[in-house]
């Protein structure tokens, strides 16, 4: 069963995008969610999902951190890593690349992108 | 609106050992399972007494099967069931707002790039159905003079200019009096609908207003019966304020543009008049400039370029005097020495007028030779302006198909012969090339053929 990570600290960010792909449930996609950085370390170790959408700016452990880990230490590189960022904050692009982040998408977001992407990754049609 | 799912609910770790904590202290005995029996906590081995159904609304999402104490079970989940469903209630909800919000975000930042009233309203026209139902949109504007109002663009087969309304006349007449926005769910009913070529049911009519001043109306429609909604009217409502702006905006610029490009053609036309030969030499160099950079491919910035440097090719004869330039016979080695120092002070007249000094090269330039042979600075081939490549050959075959002292009045299809000796060496070959592209298929030179 393919499963998809969103992690952010913000409830109603996890919320929506919970929302935005809820269709892909009946796809046989396990949507998991995280509240910060540590909680999403210990469900990618478990739970090893397809995809994972995290945000940069979190208490504790950053997105940036997240993304590090997985793919550096843990060397989890072909887990599909999305850095969520804050409009305008796009300087982060260049160290969130650093840290090995697949791609970017600014907040808010667009919601049929961001379903769109969760498909191709997944190799849904 | 998508059911709960049980195995949703179970999926969520702390629930399960909630639940396993109930069975255990209570000793229960019992299993879960889906609306389709696939058993999700327990086992089939046990024989259930009771079952309890969990449901959603009124569907079954589940069963608790067990002894009688699993009604606590179910309940638990009942409540759970709930919450999350008035959870996704409220999600689906959010996230239709949160979709509204980014749409009418990537709107504004779309919409203040348009420059004219077409780009405006064509956009308007791609977005607003994504935000609202609707098979047509159209956006009609007032005006001033005749106080009638005509579409300007239009989807589906409503086309520029088939509609004139006065102002008061059919729905959008009576919107662009009252300044309000209305909803016409019935559009058959309405004594003031006037017939147009789209099939209309349903509409939406919202007044492009800047302040209390109203520019016209934007409508949407529906060619089978809608409810439109006073939701579906506030976002149209906040979509034809944008559009409001934008418009008066892209007239502001618009005028703006005119009365620059107006300008521009007075300054040409005054330094024309002095040389009686030259009647009509600016705007014939222009019309074939334009069509050797269209043949060319040019971008709507390079055209722009091109044809203001068409215009102003000349502009540096002003500081030639009259007994030079109006000069009958044949001009002395001093004379000629002046008369070539026009493209020079061409570029000295345009360098302070900021909007113009891209079109330097293409003045100064204007009698380069492509063989390295003409002047000011002897420029060869591609260092030569593009532009002023074309406007040179525009220049020569222009001199050759009117009555100057220095040339003679020929036919169209001898000058192309004469120009093709001058290949390689005065102009260059790929720009007469596809001159005589655009002659050969439309036998003419007219523009907008």
């Amino acid at each position: 069963m393919p499963r998809i990570l969103i992690v952010d600290d913000e409830p109603h960010i996890r919320l929506l995008l919970e929302q935005t792909m809820e269709e892909l449930e009946d796809e046989g996609v396990e949507l998991l969610t995280a509240g910060n950085g540590i909680d999403a370390m210990n469900i990618i170790q478990e739970k090893k999902p397809e995809l994972i959408f995290v945000d940069v700016m979190m208490p504790g452990m950053s997105g940036f951190e997240v993304c590090s880990k997985v793919k550096h230490e843990l060397g989890m590189k072909e887990l599909y890593m999305i850095m969520l960022t804050a409009k305008g904050q796009e300087v982060d692009r260049e160290q969130g690349m650093k840290c090995g982040a697949d791609i970017y998408m600014t907040k808010p977001f667009n919601p049929d992108e961001v379903l769109k992407k969760a498909r191709e990754v997944l190799g849904l049609a | 609106m998508a059911q709960v799912k049980i195995s949703r609910i179970l999926s969520k770790s702390d629930v399960v050992s909630c639940i396993y904590d109930v069975i255990n202290s209570l000793r229960l005995s019992l299993r879960i399972e889906d609306a389709d029996n696939k058993v999700l906590i327990g086992s089939n081995d046990i024989n259930p007494s009771s079952s309890f159904p969990v449901k959603c609304g009124n569907e079954v999402i589940g069963w608790v099967r067990g002894d009688e104490g699993s009604s606590l079970v179910a309940s638990f989940l009942n409540i759970l069931t709930n919450a999350e469903f008035e959870k996704k209630v409220l999600a689906h909800e959010a996230l239709n707002k949160y979709k509204e919000l980014t749409m009418l975000y990537n709107f504004t930042e779309k919409i203040a790039t348009c420059r004219s009233k077409k780009e405006v309203g064509q956009l308007v026209i791609e977005e607003a159905r994504k935000f609202i139902k609707g098979d047509n949109v159209s956006i009609m504007l007032i005006d001033d003079e005749s106080q009638t109002m005509g579409i300007i663009v239009a989807s589906g087969s409503e086309v520029y200019p088939k509609i004139m309304l006065k102002a008061g006349e059919g729905i959008a007449g009576s919107v662009m009096i009252s300044g309000r926005a209305q909803i016409i769910n019935d559009v058959g009913s309405d004594p003031r609908y006037k017939e147009g070529k789209n099939k209309v049911s349903s509409l939406m009519c919202a007044p492009l207003k800047i302040n209390d001043r109203v520019l016209g109306v934007i409508n949407i429609s529906s060619e089978e019966p809608y409810q439109y909604s006073s939701m579906d009217l506030k976002l149209f409502s906040a979509l034809a304020l944008q559009t409001a702006v934008s418009i008066e905006n892209a007239i502001f610029f618009e005028n703006l543009r005119e009365t620059f490009i107006t300008t521009i053609q007075t300054l040409a036309e005054t330094v024309e008049k002095r040389d009686r030969y030259t009647g009509g030499h600016i705007t014939r160099v222009m019309n074939y400039s334009t069509l050797i950079g269209q043949e060319l491919g040019f971008s709507d910035e390079e055209m722009q370029r091109l044809v203001f440097a068409a215009i102003l090719h000349d502009i540096g004869k002003i500081g030639i005097r009259d007994m030079v330039l109006l000069k009958a016979g044949k001009l002395t080695d001093e004379e000629y020495a002046e008369i070539k120092k026009h493209p020079v002070y061409g570029e000295e007249i345009l360098k302070p007028i900021k909007q113009l000094r891209n079109i330097i090269p293409g003045v100064k330039q204007h009698h380069e030779r492509f063989d390295g042979s003409g002047y000011p600075e002897g420029l060869k081939k591609d260092d030569i302006d593009m532009i002023a490549r074309i406007i040179s050959v525009a220049d020569t075959f222009d001199a050759m198909t009117t009555n100057r002292p220095y040339g003679y009045c020929k036919t169209f299809d001898e000058t192309f012969k004469e120009l093709a000796k001058n290949v390689g060496t005065q102009l260059d070959p790929d720009v007469v090339a596809a001159f005589l592209r655009v002659y050969e298929k439309n036998k003419t030179l007219s523009l907008g053929v």
